[in-house]
């Protein structure tokens, strides 16, 4: 009717020749319309019947061709040849990516099965919601409290956000002391022992600074190298109930002495960068560095003979200095149509077997607590050094404020690294700045 | 809740040995208290001073001894008078005694009181829609089990409650809301059809269906998606309400003019985008005068080596740049130092300013050159005749013929310049840092709208400082045409 309507409409107001092209274009027009309906309003493709193989996608962040890659890749086709009923489909997703792209996918309906996230992400993630359900599945009903307990408990209370547990714990990381032996020997300076104190590595690090060659090499603008000194000397980053105390007694204290490597005793260098960190130990210009175990397998390709000790006693207070303990797991997206076996992959992934396999290639510290008594893991002594470090570990709580943390603390290890503030104020308008983004 | 139930009793008692004597345990399924890849059992048992604790044993077949099942889990019998009743929430998996959570021992295992004579625990672990035989077996303070571990006799239970998944998101407000654009295009082109033909423009009457298709795209890719940016800026939207967001009216925008650092931010931004465009359109122009000179030898090579910055991927040269500028990179071996370029605010904003010169001078270069070569030879000829110097035919000849092409040029520049990325998230990522709660020392406009919309996940302030731009480009748009349209009539 109304197609008639239009072809009478044209035909009158047109001289006659108009009448094909006048139907051509409403015809062409309709169609463009229908069409186009018909795109917006298809509903989207449903993910299989009942029956069928399940379908998993799992994102990582592994490199490309990198030896963790290959022992994921190997892991996820072990785990098909032992579960023919599901398919598994990996995909790499660039690591600062990989947080933004969950998110974005996850509110566009379309998040992978299982993940691979940290504590600071999960930090991150935890309170966002759509359609008023988290991002990530509660693994609590899913697991047997005898499959739970098989992970080291403060990695596994990483994984947990507000109750809920949203990932199975596969490998932790932390920073120790790593140093070149090479450079103690030239120097006559003794190793780094597990009962050295601050003084100590002070002492050490100026006999060793020369022209070229810094004592330590440390990112000092980075608040995650500043944590073990803060925690050193007494403070805190959270108290018992997560509030921020980013200005708790023993906090200025910390800062003004961690300035002073550089500023006084000239041991460290505030240009040092992350990069410039490893560079510089690799180039043997660094006779110390705090690193994780992740480089590990970098600077032994340099030709480096390395030892490891773990991190000295602040001279000040006696306690050992405990650098954060950070955290990865495989979680479950609350959107996955196969949460069973999406478990059953990320069970597969942080099992002891698989966790053994990136523990003596690529030297990820494993969470699976019968792995510390492994006669391979126990003989290596990288491995063992970084897993004794972990027992020294500050516990972070995972909520929303650790993640902004890091931003707050920055900024105060900058202003006064510049000498635009006194560590005091700093640290206050940074634990006032926490308060006030968590009010919001 | 349970649809299908097992053909094996949900509920088994047990006469177990014991060195204090015989004692009865029964063992059953809440089938009320179902839960997703949860069974609850209940178990009653008499107490004896024998039981230090149980075992639970689990398998998704009938079994009679331990060896073919898997074990799920313990609890404890011991005394509870220094530990807490730890609620549901905090704890992995819910147990209860005495119809309160159950006692945790440190490391949050459950705990039963050595008086008590029950026990219940809502199973974790569980496969849904599939029998599972659960076995409770009481042990002695060794492990060793009170009953004969090859005789169980287990209980059957079932889990169908359903995973909560959650809906896909309801997507009818924006395919409305496009399906709604798309027609208002095919009207307004239908209408601007009808007015055509009403008024004899033969020529015209298919361009409309010509255009039809590009218009559409534009209203579906480009101006839906600036009206949803910008009805975003009236609604609390973030990160962890978005699709659910409520109007708030002008409330974002008072936040973004109540920003510490908003003045600073927004001067440094017009001095990033003036200082390029500025550099930009200089040097490239000296630099297309200088290669658009006659004899000059070697022009292909020099124009090949000028273009190198723009024809490698913008990202790789600004990395590069970054290695380059870092203490021990290039630029401090090539000058003996160790530099922290990036360190100080004005340092850091020079190099951000100088990389982006660096690689926005060829694309003007090449603009500029096409415009000079099209510039009529025998007017220089002409010039040349009459002894006009060759600053003097720059000035006089040159510059004002290639206005035409430097005013659009210069503006798209401008605008380019103005909504830039890549170059400062890559070298600086805005930093460095000059205030708590502040954008960075190199932070633009557009970088600290990035930060502000996905690392704070503040959707709805984003697009309010995102509308604040946009005035300020369209502002800046039309007082620059109005001002060289009236310096050309001047001309």
């Amino acid at each position: 009717m109304e197609h008639k309507a239009t072809v009478a409409y044209v035909f009158h107001i047109g001289p006659g020749g108009r009448l094909a092209c006048g139907l051509a274009a409403v015809r062409v027009a309709l169609r463009a319309t229908v069409l186009l309906a018909a795109l917006l309003f298809a509903s989207p493709p449903g993910r299989g019947a009942d029956g069928e193989a399940a379908m998993l996608e799992v994102w990582h962040t592994f490199g490309t061709n990198s030896e963790d890659e290959r022992i994921f890749m190997g892991a996820v086709e072990a785990f098909e040849a032992a579960h023919p009923e599901i398919a598994v489909e990996p995909v790499r997703i660039p690591y600062l990516q990989n947080l933004q792209q969950f998110i974005n996918s996850s509110q566009g309906g379309e998040a992978p099965d299982v993940v691979r996230l940290s504590d600071t992400e999960l930090g991150r993630i935890g309170h966002i919601s759509v359609e008023g359900l988290p991002l990530l599945e509660d693994l609590r009903p899913h697991l047997t409290p005898v499959q739970r307990a098989r992970f080291e408990p403060r990695a596994l209370n990483a994984m947990r956000y507000g109750g809920a547990l949203y990932a199975i714990p596969v490998s932790q990381g932390t920073l120790a002391l790593l140093y070149n032996k090479a450079l103690f020997d030239a120097a006559g300076v003794g190793y780094p022992r597990d009962d050295w104190t601050t003084d100590d590595l002070i002492a050490a690090a100026k006999a060793l600074t020369g022209d070229d060659v810094l004592g330590i090499a440390l990112p000092i603008r980075w608040s995650y190298w500043f944590i073990p000194f803060l925690t050193g000397f007494g403070a805190t980053l959270f108290d018992a109930d997560a509030n921020p105390t980013l200005d708790s007694p023993g906090s200025a204290r910390a800062l003004e002495w961690y300035l002073d490597l550089e500023r006084v005793h000239g041991i460290a260098a505030s240009s040092t960068g992350i990069e410039t960190m490893s560079t510089q130990f690799q180039l043997s210009r660094a006779a110390m560095v705090l690193d994780g175990s992740w480089n590990w397998n970098a600077y032994v390709a340099a030709g480096l003979d390395l030892g490891l000790a773990i991190m000295p006693i602040v001279a000040d207070t006696g306690n050992r200095m405990g650098p954060m303990l950070s955290v990865f797991g495989w979680s479950v997206s609350k959107q996955s149509a196969s949460k069973v076996e999406a478990v059953k992959l990320a069970q597969w992934l942080s099992s002891y077997d698989v966790q053994k396999e990136f523990a003596i290639e690529t030297y990820m510290i494993p969470t699976d607590l019968a792995l510390a008594r492994d006669p391979d893991i126990a003989a290596n002594s990288t491995l063992n050094g970084y897993l004794r470090q972990t027992e020294f570990g500050a516990e972070v709580p995972t909520t929303r404020a650790t993640y902004m943390v890091f931003e707050q603390l920055d900024t105060a290890l900058e202003l006064t690294s510049t000498g635009q503030m006194d560590a005091r104020s700093a640290l206050e308008a940074a634990d006032e700045e926490m308060e006030r983004i968590l009010r919001q | 809740m349970t649809r299908h139930r097992p053909d094996i009793g949900a509920a088994a008692l047990l006469l177990f040995g014991a060195t204090a004597g015989v004692h009865a345990q029964q063992v059953s399924v809440d089938d009320a208290a179902q839960a997703y890849r949860q069974i609850q059992i209940d178990v009653s048992y008499a107490p004896s001073d024998a039981i230090a604790g149980f075992q639970v044993w689990y398998s998704s077949e009938a079994f009679e001894t331990t060896r073919d099942a898997e074990l799920h889990s313990t609890v404890s019998v011991a005394d509870t008078t220094d530990l807490e009743r730890v609620p549901g929430d905090a704890v992995f998996e819910r147990c209860w005694s005495d119809g309160l959570p159950i006692h945790r021992d440190a490391a949050g295992n459950p705990v039963v009181s050595t008086a008590a004579t029950e026990w219940s625990c809502a199973l974790t672990g569980m496969t849904p829609g599939a029998g599972q035989w659960i076995a409770v077996v009481p042990v002695d303070a060794e492990g060793a089990p009170l009953v004969d571990p090859e005789r169980l006799q287990p209980v059957v239970g079932r889990t169908d409650v359903p995973d909560e998944r959650t809906p896909p998101p309801d997507t009818r407000p924006v395919l409305y809301a496009l399906g709604m654009v798309a027609l208002s295009a095919i009207v307004l082109l239908s209408f601007l059809r009808w007015q055509d033909v009403g008024r004899g423009r033969a020529k015209s009457r298919l361009a409309h269906i010509y255009v039809a298709p590009a218009l559409i795209a534009l209203a579906t890719l480009t101006f839906y998606p600036i009206l949803y940016g910008m009805w975003l800026a009236f609604t609390n939207a973030d990160q962890s309400r978005l699709g659910d967001e409520a109007w708030i009216g002008l409330a974002n925008f008072a936040t973004v003019f109540a920003s510490s650092g908003l003045w600073r931010v927004t001067l440094f931004t017009f001095v990033w985008a003036v200082s390029n465009v500025f550099a930009h359109v200089f040097l490239g122009l000296v630099l297309a005068v200088v290669l658009n000179r006659r004899g000059l030898r070697g022009r292909t090579v020099y124009r090949t080596i000028l273009l190198l910055p723009w024809a490698i991927p913008g990202y790789i040269s600004v990395l590069a740049w970054n290695g380059m500028l870092q203490p021990d990179g290039l630029v401090n071996a090539f000058l003996g130092t160790a530099i922290d370029f990036f360190a100080g605010a004005n340092s850091a904003r020079s190099v951000v300013i100088l990389v982006n010169i660096w690689l926005g001078v060829p694309f003007m270069m090449m603009v500029l050159s096409g415009a000079l070569q099209a510039l009529p030879s025998n007017m220089y000829e002409a010039a040349k005749i009459d002894g006009v110097s060759r600053w003097d035919q720059f000035r006089y000849l040159t510059f004002p013929n290639l206005k035409g092409t430097l005013v659009p040029v210069s503006l798209l520049s401008f605008i380019w310049t103005f909504n830039t990325f890549n170059t400062i998230y890559l070298l600086t990522r805005g930093n460095p840092y000059v205030g708590f709660g502040e954008p960075g020392a190199t932070d633009t406009l557009i970088t600290y709208v990035f930060a502000v919309a996905f690392e704070y996940g503040r959707y709805g302030v984003a697009a309010a400082w995102s509308v604040l731009i946009f005035l300020m480009l369209v502002g800046f748009s039309w007082l620059y045409l109005k001002r060289t349209r009236a310096m050309e009539a001047a001309a």
